[in-house]
Parts: C-alpha cells; structure tokens; sequence
C-alpha cells in the first residue's frame, strides 16, 4: 500500500518543490474538484497534483508534533476525559465526553469554559465551540504513533467523513485556532498556526502518506 | 457515676431569672464541671478556664429555646450539644430551637471549637444545666398543686401528678424562676436516654440547603467596605516599597495602605500566630473592584531576615528569633537528613534499647516523610470589624474567641468588655480559624478606614498565607529477637518546625525497651493545628512500620497488635501511657469482626489496616483498595470507633465518613511545597483535592458500644486512615510506601 | 461600568456593573443573595454554580454580561418552598458537615436529576466530580441524590 522512495538524496530539493507546489495547490484546491481515482487511502477524494510521499511524510512530522502537543492532544484523549496541562494530565474533576462531546448534565463543558478566554492564571480557557470529539468521532490522538495518527485522519470512518476540502478546511477550524489562543500560562504549540497549516495541506496534497511508524 | 444523685459544689451556682413576657432563663455555672482538656495535644488550651454558663430558656407558651456556646464548623455541635441539655431537660425536641450563643465566656464557659473538645468539655455542665432547670420546674409544680416534688414526674416537656395534674413547662416557667436553685438533682441513666444516642438532624440543615446567609463571608452591614491584604509572594520576604497609583485609578478603590499588625515587642499569645507582619491593603467598595484592582499593585519586595517574635506565657515572655531563610523543599528535605543524623532531645526511654538493639536477631529500620498541609477550608478566611474609638465588633467564622479577644484588646487599646465577637458559622476549620490573625487584621484596617470593613482573603491568599500542618518526618527501628518477638522499638522524628512525637503513645508501653527521640528546625513558614498534626503524620508512619514489623514478625497485623496492647494492658512497660488498652484492642477487634477480616470472600480487595489513639478516643479503619483504571482506589472501608458515649449517632457516623474521605484525600493527594520560599501551590488546580469518583462506595462505621462519658471526634478517625492507606498499598503494589503524598510516589514507582 | 439587568430567581435587578465582573460578584455584592459561595474563583470548586438558561454554570468564570437577557437562579431561588427534591433528600440524609459548599452541590445535582431523572453511581460521580466537599460528604450526597430521584418520581407520578 504505502510507497517510500526513502531517498535521502532526493529531499531537500522536493522539499523545496512541494512547498511551491503545495501554494499553488491551496489555491487551486478551493474551486478544484478533481480527484484521483488511484489515491493510496480509498474512500479519500483528493485534490492532488503532485504526489510524493516523501514530501507527504515530511510535512507530516510537522503535523504530528503539533498535533500532539498539549494544546491539541488534551482534547483528543484516549479515554472520554479531557486532558488538562502541559503535562497532559488528565482534566481535573474528570469531566466527561458525553454523546456530543459537550460533557454531561451539571459538567458541561460551556459551563467554566466560556465563549473566550477567561483573563487569568490557572482559568479555564474558551471559545463558543468548545467542546471534545463526539462519541461516534473521538478522533483520539493521545497515545497515536505517526502512522497510526495520519491513517486515522484519513479513514473517513473515523475523521468524521471529511473529504479533503473538509480536512483542509479544518485548518481554520474555530477549535483549531484556539490552540493558538491557549489563555495566559499555556504553552503554544510548537510551530504557528500558519507553518502548521502549510505543512497540514502539504500532507494532504502530496498523498497523505502515513509514516513508516 | 452518671445516675448518682449530684450535688453542686460549694463553688457553684445557678441563676434564674424571670424573661420578659413570661418565661424562665436559667443561667448556670460550674467551674468544677469543666474537665481540664487535654493539655497533650497540640491545642494547648489556655491556662485560666472561664467559668460555664448554660442558658436555657422556657417560654409562657412552651417553646425551649437552647443557646449552643461553641462555634460551629461543621461538627454539628449546633445540634449535639443542645441535644445534652434537653435530654437532662427532658423536653420534647420537637419543640427545641438552637441559637448561637454570642462570645461571653462568663455566661457560656469556654467558647472553643477544636482539639475533639466540645463534648469532652460540655458533658457534665450541660447535662446538669438540664437536670436542674427540670429539678426547679418540678419544684414549681409541687408548690403550685401542693403535693410532694418527689410526686411530680416528667415526660417530654409534660408535667404530670399522679392526682391527674399535669402541666406544660411553658405553664410553670415563671414560677420557677423565682425557685430556689436546687441543692440536689438527679441525672438519668443512660438507659433512659431519648434524645441523646438518637439521632437528630442538623438544626441548620434548611438554613444551609436554602442558602441563608449563615457564614462568615455572607455576613454584611450597610456601608460596609472590602479589604484585601496583598502579602510577599514567598516565606522570608516583606515588603519594600509599593506604587498604587494605577490601583487607586480604579473604580470603588477607597485607600491603599500599609499597616503594622504587631508593633516590635507586641506580646502574642500561643495562638497570635502570623506570617507577615506588615500588610499591604487594598480598601474598596466591592469584591470584584477590589481582587481586580489589587492586581495593578506594583509592590517591591525584599528578604524580610531574621524576625523576632514575643510570645507571652504564665512563665514571663520568651522571645524567639524566626530565621530569615529563604526556603525550598529541596533544600528543607536536606536539612531534615542533616538534623535526624545529629543527637536528639530524649522524649522517653524504658529500659534499655541500646542494648537490646545491638543484641537483637534482626533489625527493621524505616523512615517516612510528610509534607506541609494547607488547610483549604471550603470558606476561605474572612473577618468583618467595624472598630470604633469607643468598641468594636467582629463578625465572622473563628474557633476560639476567647483566645483572640485578649490580643484584639491589647492592639486596640479598649477594654475587653467593649469588644464583641460574635461567631458565624465556619465553613469548615480544622484547626485553621484557632489562629485570629485574620480578625487582628480586620480590626485594625477598620480603625484605620474608619468604617466597617470586611476583610477577605482569595483562595491563593489562603492557600499561601501559610499556617499549613507541619512538614515531619520520622525514622523507626524496631529489633526483633530470635523467636521473632517485638523486643525494642525506637523513634526518632523531627519537623519544621515542631516534631511530631507523643512519646507515651503506643507502642510504648507494650514493648520492654524502648526510646523516643525529637528535634525541630526552625522556620519561617508558620504551621498550627490541622485535625491532630502530629497525629495524622504518626499514624501514617507508626501503623505503617508496625506492619511490616508484624510482617516480619509473621504475624497477621490485627493479631500482631492486639498481642502488643495484651503486654501493655496485663505488664505496661513505663509510666505515663496515655492510652487505655483495652479500648485500643476493643476498635481492633471490632474491626476486624466487622470487616470481616482474613475471612473469605474479600479476595478482589487489596486490605490495609491501622488504628490509632488521640484526643482521648480510639478509631480503627480497614481498607479495601482495587486497582480502577490503572489507578489506585479505596473502595470499600470499615471503621470501628470508641468516643464513648455516641450523642448523635448519624451525625457522628457523617464526622467518621468525612474523616475517613479527608485522610484518603489527603494522603493520596495533600502537599504544599515551596520553591525559593514561594508556595507552588495555590489553588485547587494544583493543590489536589479529593473528589466524588475518587470517594469509596462504602464506609461502614461503627461505634463500640459503652457507658462512658463521650469524648469527641473531630480528630480521632482521621490519623489512622493514612496508615491504613499505606498498608493497602503495600498489599497492591507489593511494596512500602514511606513518603507522602502516597500518589505521588505511586506515580513514581509506575 | 454598564447599566445591566440581571434576571435572577424571577425578579429582575437593575444594577451598574463592570460587564466583566463574574456573575458571582453581582450575584453576592450587587444583588445581594448570599447563598451562591466564593471557593476558588477559578472554576475549580463548584461552590458558585448556579443555573444560567438551566446550566450549571461556574458564576466565578461567568461573565455578568453572558448572564444578561437569561434566567440566573440561585440556590435561593430553585424551589419556591425551599422543597426541591434535592433539598429535601439533603435534609433527610443530613447531608451537610460546614455546609459551605452544598448550595454548589445542589444546584449540580438540580440539572443532573432534570437530566437523567433515574441516575447510576456512575451518572451521579460523572455529573458530581466538579464540585469539591472539604469535609468529605460525597457518599451521603450519592445517597441523597437516589433519595431525590425517588421523590422526584413520586412528585411527577401524583402531578
């Protein structure tokens, strides 16, 4: 299933490539529709011009470590509670997921997470959407090796049915962007939102490849 | 005994007075009724004792209305004390209203709420209020019906004669007031009790699920302002200078000011602890305005050096020098090896241990550590004062008025008569609101606002302000001979600042040879009273080593220490043992009945046990651990209890389950550490409370059923929970766990 | 400062606020109902929770202004009679030690029986979690939830 030209020599310069090439791919993917009947991942609809797995994986370790860094793993637990912290403790109080995601009864998420950041230390953060994976959809990321973490986000079984538009999309999701905006005393994640979106469309649009492991 | 007839000594008496709109108000005193608490803990109770007097009041229309004296923090004494007085009464409960009573120590003895002493204290004073003011209302009706009082009987607030007569108290109230106060009367026996060893609900259980303004924090008058203290951000520090300019730009700021609370030479009393001499305040019109304008504070702040402080005492004034250090845990953990290396002050010692240490087949030495606790009331502290030239009141939550008004009288230069204290209910206290520093505060920002002022601290000025349960540790040996038996046993144990040793508790006694050692090191990070300090960490560490004693000495340890408390009841070894055998074995067995203990069908449990004595009562916990989601989780508990007496059982059985809850927190959880003298907890998103999911599914308590005069349990069922914690980790993980919080180190080991 | 209006147990309060104070503060020093507890004032305790539009909100982290057009009711205000199943099963289990942090549990426990009328261990500990007892009485507050759950039936049952 998975290509790995793992040709060391070849790197630097397809990285350089991809990265002219994932420009003017984000541009053309907006209004483009078509597809590739012969993508690695099936089910997948994918607005590719230029697959290379070696570019894909590559962009993908950028993906990775922002995706599981505190700010975006401690909402994608293993389990149905949240994680709190820069260690990835779990969430005091164990609030849980609840079928949408949005906890349950007297621990609802909006009920101390407001719709923007409570000024302070130690305050919970906030945002109008915020809230965890739903039950059909944890999209877990705790605990995901590389490989495992890029196939999920691919398998629309498992990503909510997005298509690539809709993954790409996501990027600039409200929820996405608070990770950014994590409220005073929080670590941002590693790289900006901005280098984490072009390595995310990058991965996206040169295959999605998972790596190895 | 208790149904012997008592007479009232020569030193006593009673007053009865007539309440306007008909009624009787009884006052009545008896300095020989008040058993001297016990002056071994650390609650050191002051020196003079105030006389006691109970009001009980009878109204024309047959209301009983009973003043509680002690402040209540969740203890229920609001509910249990009175249940004393009207059991001795023998009036209907159903017809009982409670009161707290207001900060008058002549009329309501000593108003102390701590040390398990309400009961110990108010027993036999308030069970002979009851009995003579029923004495005297018998004595009315006697007069009124003209027969002998030996004739009259009562029932429920009912009383009758055998020619058909029969009258309301509230009928014979005022007659009785102008009664001669009895010489003589009768107490029941406790086989007759109707009130007391049946339980009643909390008299203020509407209040609180209604929200009626009864804490301290709820508390507010006309005009009143909100101040805040902004204290150095470390132990060691003080203020150098400030800027308030930015704050006082802010809406509803009234002043910025500092203010010293003791002037250099001030003579403090045993509990005028505090941690920052000099407050930097922040005075608004409301909450909100002022937490928000505290923060634009630019303050400066500098190493505070070596502090002296005056402490008063029947023996004239000490004065003691605070070092100025600035301290980390780190460091602290250093210093505490360095110290238990160096000799120590000898506490006890029978016989010889060193001999029979170095002659003995084997040794077992282990040591255990323990962090400093923060409190963490659910109320933080708070105080309202309004201080006037002339007087001053003080509203609010407190465990010991008594105490504080001495100190307030000497920093506002008024009389004591012209200061009122009056006692809100505390949102919990264990043993936190017995050090007054926060009404000190109060009252002199009031004098200086001149207005009525509430001071309140945030939850991170209450979690770092300090007064925190010692930081202890402690290092025990135990030899074996060669048959396995316990032959010496030694303890060495050390703090900051105080140690934790109660030298005559068992084991001593019960073993041939034996020592114990303490040493302190002084600091400036202020500790105090918190539910048995030295007590909670004993008991973790002592029951845990006898286990693995008991262990290695291949014996089941329930069996391993009833042989002990046998040798000490039948051969005691040493003077001066302050536990009664018997009753220590007796929650031991009951325990292990009740929990069925090496019996069948408790095999998914992971099982520790530990009993412990203090504050003049025995608890005994066995506790049942499993792993849940990789976790350690005590789901199951057994507790078995001897306060004698038990005034209200189903209150009491709530104290029990919440002491057992506390010490399963606070073991697994509780640490308060410093870094640079900074605290690096300061609120409960880093300072771990125990919650719901994390309580047990099952705390089965029982009380040893006796006859004796009842003694309290605040403190008592809460030490041994944390040695019974220990040992059930133990059983689980397969090995010792010597440092709290046991969590921590459990995460360690994983 | 702005001129607000609060709408709390059904009356309404016009008062002059900060529009981000904490709904708590002008709960307690604007509006003056004490009931509702300052804990931690970080959302970590539970003892300020109150019902913003029927949700247990944390008035401590609440905006005043989030509050403003919505119901607010406080523990003063969650029955007429002071009869909430909730506050009867308390009084009946003697639930309360200090007491300080049960108007926060009951509010907790008031959305969990609307919601899940017949609640577990497990519903009632998941709902429950948030809200700190320093005295430790979470088993008396299990039992008194299943207390009020059967009362509730009951009431729903007749009426």
């Amino acid at each position: 299933m998975k290509q790995d030209p793992s040709n060391r020599a070849n790197q630097f310069v397809s990285l350089k490539a991809a990265l002219f090439v994932s420009i003017l791919l984000f541009i053309f993917a907006v209004g483009a529709s078509a597809f590739r009947k012969d993508a690695p991942v099936k089910e997948v609809s994918l607005n590719i011009i230029n697959r290379d797995s070696t570019e894909s994986v590559k962009a993908f370790e950028t993906v990775y470590k922002t995706l599981m860094s505190p700010r975006c793993m401690n909402c994608h637990p293993a389990g149905n509670v949240p994680l709190q912290g820069d260690d990835s403790h779990l969430h005091a109080m164990a609030p849980k997921r609840g079928v949408e995601g949005k906890g349950v009864s007297a621990m609802k998420c909006s009920n101390c997470h407001q719709e923007t950041n409570t000024p302070g230390l130690h305050m919970p953060p906030g945002n109008p959407e915020w809230h965890l994976p739903p039950a059909t959809m944890k999209m877990v990321f705790e605990g995901k090796s590389a490989h495992e973490l890029a196939e999920q986000l691919m398998d629309k079984k498992k990503n909510g049915n997005k298509d690539i538009k809709k993954l790409i999309e996501h990027a600039d999701d409200g929820l996405v962007l608070a990770g950014w905006n994590p409220g005073e005393g929080r670590t941002l994640p590693p790289v900006t939102h901005a280098e984490f979106k072009k390595a995310w469309i990058t991965w996206l649009q040169t295959g999605a490849y998972a790596p190895k492991k | 005994m208790n149904n012997d007839k008592t007479a009232l000594d020569r030193r006593s008496f009673l007053k009865a007075s007539l309440i306007s709109g008909g009624g009787l108000m009884l006052s009545v005193s008896w300095l020989s009724s008040f058993k001297a608490a016990d002056k071994t803990e650390t609650l050191n109770l002051p020196d003079q004792w105030a006389q006691l007097n109970g009001y009980i009041l009878i109204t024309a229309d047959n209301k009983v209305k009973l003043i509680c004296p002690n402040p209540e923090f969740g203890q229920n004494v609001m509910t249990s004390l009175p249940m004393i007085v009207a059991e001795e009464l023998d009036v209907d409960w159903k017809n009982v209203t409670v009161e707290m009573g207001p900060h008058d120590e002549v009329k309501l003895g000593p108003q102390f709420t701590g040390g398990s002493n309400s009961m110990k204290m108010y027993w036999k004073p308030l069970r002979e209020a009851g009995a003579a003011a029923r004495q005297m209302l018998r004595e009315a009706a006697a007069q009124t019906w003209n027969v002998p009082v030996g004739e009259v009987t009562t029932k429920a607030g009912i009383l009758s004669h055998s020619n058909g007569k029969s009258a309301k108290y509230g009928d014979m109230a005022s007659k009785a007031a102008s009664v001669p106060v009895p010489k003589e009367f009768q107490l029941k026996a406790p086989k007759d009790f109707t009130i007391v060893r049946h339980s009643k609900k909390n008299v203020e259980a509407q209040k609180i699920v209604s929200g009626k303004p009864v804490f301290g924090l709820d508390y507010s008058v006309d005009g009143m302002l909100i101040a805040m203290i902004q204290h150095p951000p470390a132990f060691g520090m003080k203020l150098k200078s400030f800027d308030a300019a930015e704050t006082l730009k802010m809406p509803g700021i009234k002043d910025v000011f500092t203010l010293k609370l003791y002037e250099d030479g001030f003579e403090q009393g045993g509990f005028d602890t505090r941690t920052f001499n000099e407050l930097l305040v922040v005075v608004g019109k409301s909450t909100w305005e002022v937490m928000n304008a505290r923060k634009k504070l630019i303050a400066n702040w500098e190493a505070a050096g070596d502090l002296k402080n005056t402490i008063g005492g029947r023996n004239g004034k000490t004065e003691v020098t605070v070092p100025g250090t600035i301290e980390s845990t780190r460091t602290q953990l250093q210093q505490m090896q360095e110290y238990a290396a160096k000799p120590a002050q000898l506490l006890r010692k029978d016989v010889d241990p060193e001999a029979a240490f170095t002659n003995a087949a084997q040794v077992i030495e282990r040591t255990y550590n323990g962090p400093f606790l923060a409190h963490n009331c659910m109320e933080p502290m708070n105080f309202f004062a309004h201080v006037t030239d002339e007087k001053a009141l003080l509203v609010g939550p407190l465990q010991a008025p008594g105490w504080i008004e001495p100190t307030l009288a000497k920093l506002l230069n008024l009389p004591a008569d012209k200061i009122e204290i009056q006692m809100t209910r505390m949102g919990g206290g264990f043993g936190r609101r017995a050090y007054g520093h926060y009404l000190s505060e109060a009252a002199l920002i009031s004098r200086k606002v001149k207005a009525p002022v509430k001071l309140m601290y945030t939850r991170e000025d209450d979690m770092t302000y300090g007064i925190y349960r010692p930081m202890y540790t402690a290092t025990y040996r135990a030899a074996l001979d060669a048959n396995k038996n316990l032959i010496a046993f030694h303890v060495k144990g050390g703090g900051i600042p105080e140690h934790p040793i109660h030298a005559n508790r068992f084991p001593a006694g019960a073993v041939d040879h034996y020592l114990a050692e303490g040493w302190q090191i002084p600091s400036n990070i202020t500790i105090g009273a918190f539910r048995a300090p030295r007590s909670n960490f004993n008991a973790a560490a002592e029951q845990s080593f006898l286990d693995e004693v008991a262990e290695a000495a291949g014996k089941d340890p329930i069996e391993f220490r009833l042989e002990l408390l046998k040798r000490a009841k039948e051969k005691p070894v040493g003077k001066n043992n302050e536990y009664d055998a018997d009753r220590y074995a007796g929650v031991l067995e009951l325990v292990r009945d009740k929990s069925n203990w090496n019996k069948a069908g408790n095999e998914k449990y992971n099982r520790g046990v530990a009993a412990y004595f203090c504050h003049n009562s025995y608890a005994a916990h066995v506790v049942d651990m499993v792993t849940r989601d990789g976790q350690p989780y005590v789901e199951r508990v057994f507790s078995a209890i001897d306060c004698g007496i038990v005034i209200n059982p189903d209150a009491a059985t709530n104290m029990v389950q919440g002491a057992v809850v506390d010490g399963i927190g606070n073991s697994f959880y509780g640490a308060l550490t410093h870094k640079d003298g900074v605290p690096q907890q300061s609120n409960f998103h880093n300072y771990r409370m125990i919650r719901i999911h994390e309580a047990p599914k099952s705390i089965d308590v029982h009380f040893v059923q006796n006859d004796l005069d009842p003694t309290g349990l605040g403190e008592p069922p809460f030490p041994p929970v944390f040695g019974a914690v220990a040992n059930a980790l133990y059983k689980m993980k397969g090995r010792r766990f010597y440092n709290q919080p046991f969590k921590e180190e459990v995460e360690k080991v994983i | 400062m702005a001129k607000i209006t609060l709408n709390i147990n059904k009356k309404e309060y016009p008062m002059e606020a900060d529009p981000q104070m904490p709904l708590l503060w002008a709960i307690r020093d604007l509006a003056g109902l004490k009931g509702t507890k300052y804990g931690c004032g970080v959302a970590q305790c539970g003892a300020c929770v109150v019902h913003l539009d029927g949700e247990a909100v944390r008035s401590c982290v609440t905006k005043v202004s989030r509050a403003a057009g919505k119901q607010v009711v406080t523990i003063e205000g969650l029955s007429e009679t002071n009869s909430h199943p909730a506050q009867l099963a308390w009084q009946e289990i003697d639930v309360p030690q200090c007491g300080y942090c049960h108007s926060g549990q009951i509010m907790s426990a008031a959305v969990l029986l609307r919601e899940k009328p017949d609640p577990t261990d497990q519903d009632i500990d998941d709902a429950m979690a948030g809200n700190i007892c320093r005295c430790g009485t979470y088993l008396r507050i299990r039992k008194a939830i299943h207390l009020a759950a059967d009362m509730q039936k009951k009431t729903t049952t007749k009426g």
